[in-house]
């Protein structure tokens, strides 16, 4: 419990590192439709996969120096050498960075997307599915940065997004359904699964790594 | 005696030793084959009833397309026999085989939009196995640049692995994709379970072909992987010895 107010407090207290993102993915947003005819149709049909694209580009800004700082100023290993595990604090990182940023941005982009499709049923579609996939992938990118850490962000992100494929290959599948009109809760639970196994397996293999950095 | 048999293969030293022997049958007996595939399928198979005679880029693209799904698992098996029993040589194997797939996937991605060209009328559509295979390209040179990036070679082991079998989720995807998904690239013709869709007067010098391009590989690979295991056991005695 402690933990998770320590990690709260320190994420909160950096403003760039959690309203910033929330800010890129705001500015994100605004600036696709400038792309496209401002009221054209064609904004409706692609309004769904730039907002997974958005979320994905700004939780891969957002997460990419999440174990760098604490690596550097030795608190994982202090951490690992006090507790002799780093499982619960890389849980609870990843749990205050959904918290300050992927809620925040998932709420945001609920309200974009009932503004933009007309539509109070998107509200079913966007919310639940922004949810589970900004916690996918910050697992995802906080072990991809983990991996290349202290090597830069840029190597982390090459190696991440390949991972990120079947997940946004079932968001798509997500608003394909939905406008077809069919049932997207097997779909949603199917993602909550995914989510369920990432959340138990992702931080054992993330302290295996961080583990072998700090050797 | 297994056990011994086991250790033995597993250190480097023997590893060299053996494919120093095998090295040169492979190598000849696989271009061999291949020729005489490409021959036979580039000179007495009957053209294509359909596609006329530019089916006959098969016998390259289907063996570098199988090679490049097959590669990756290899190189996951690899992985998990080093993370689970610490056998230095499954490290070294994937290191070696990383830039081979990269290099065969690519091979596939051309091969394959060359074919388009006169069947599909297109160089390059967003269809499911040709983006996936893509992917896939991506991943092995992610694969590449996260060893490269990293001096200590022990860490940049481990990390590999980590990834490729992390990265293993995504081969079940590649390789069903063609069946999930409605799309332009056709199902596989050659399955262990059903009876091949092709005729046999095509299939035979496409089996001799894939047996070739095999070879071929896999003595390319034996290359790469004797060149990281010189450089990696550099202090050791018996590599001082041998070079």
């Amino acid at each position: 419990m402690k933990l998770i107010f320590v990690e709260f407090f320190k994420l909160k207290m950096k403003l760039r590192a959690w309203l910033g993102p929330i800010l890129i993915f705001l500015l994100i947003i605004i600036s696709f439709p400038l792309t496209v005819e401002l009221s054209s149709e064609a904004l409706n049909d692609v309004f769904y996969s730039i907002l997974w694209i958005a979320s994905l580009l700004t939780i891969m800004v957002s997460v990419e120096s999440i174990f760098l700082e604490d690596y550097e100023d030795g608190y994982l290993e202090y951490f690992y050498v006090a507790n002799n595990s780093l499982f619960s604090l890389i849980f609870t990182k990843i749990l205050i960075y959904w918290i300050l940023i992927g809620i925040p941005i998932s709420c945001l982009g609920t309200f974009f997307s009932i503004n933009m499709s007309d539509d109070i049923s998107s509200l079913n579609i966007a919310l639940p599915s922004l949810l589970i996939s900004t916690y996918i992938f910050i697992n995802l990118f906080a072990l991809g940065n983990s991996l290349s850490l202290n090597k830069g962000s840029a190597l982390g992100a090459l190696i991440t997004i390949p991972l990120l494929f079947p997940i946004l290959i079932l968001l798509g599948k997500i608003v394909l359904n939905a406008n077809f009109g069919f049932e997207i809760s097997n779909l949603l639970l199917l993602m909550l699964g995914v989510l369920l196994l990432i959340i138990v397996f992702i931080p054992f293999i993330i302290s295996f790594i961080i583990k072998t950095h700090l050797e | 005696m297994l056990k011994k048999l086991y250790h033995q293969f597993a250190s480097p030293k023997t590893y060299i030793i053996l494919v120093n022997k095998m090295y040169p049958y492979i190598l000849y007996f696989s271009v061999l084959f291949y020729a005489f595939a490409l021959v036979w399928g580039l000179g007495f198979a009957p053209a294509d009833y359909v596609q006329g005679n530019s089916f006959r880029i098969i016998y390259l693209h289907v063996p570098a397309s199988f090679l490049s799904q097959s590669l990756y698992i290899v190189m996951a098996i690899a992985a998990g026999i080093f993370l689970i029993w610490k056998v230095k040589l499954a490290a070294y194997m994937i290191k070696s085989i990383a830039p081979v797939g990269a290099l065969v996937t690519f091979i596939a991605l051309i091969s394959g939009s060359i074919w388009g060209i006169p069947t599909w009328g297109t160089w390059w559509q967003w269809d499911a196995r040709i983006t996936s295979t893509l992917i896939l390209f991506i991943m092995y040179l992610g694969l590449i640049s996260l060893h490269s990036s990293f001096t200590n070679f022990e860490k940049a082991d481990k990390f590999i692995s980590v990834l490729v079998l992390i990265g293993f989720v995504n081969i079940p995807i590649i390789k069903k994709s063609v069946d999930w998904w409605s799309t332009l690239h056709q199902p596989a013709s050659i399955t262990l379970t059903n009876k091949p869709s092709i005729d046999p007067t095509m299939l035979y010098p496409l089996i001799f072909s894939m047996i070739g391009f095999s070879g071929i590989i896999v003595s390319l690979i034996i290359l790469s992987s004797k060149v990281h295991i010189f450089k990696r056991e550099s202090h050791k005695s018996w590599v001082k010895r041998n070079v």
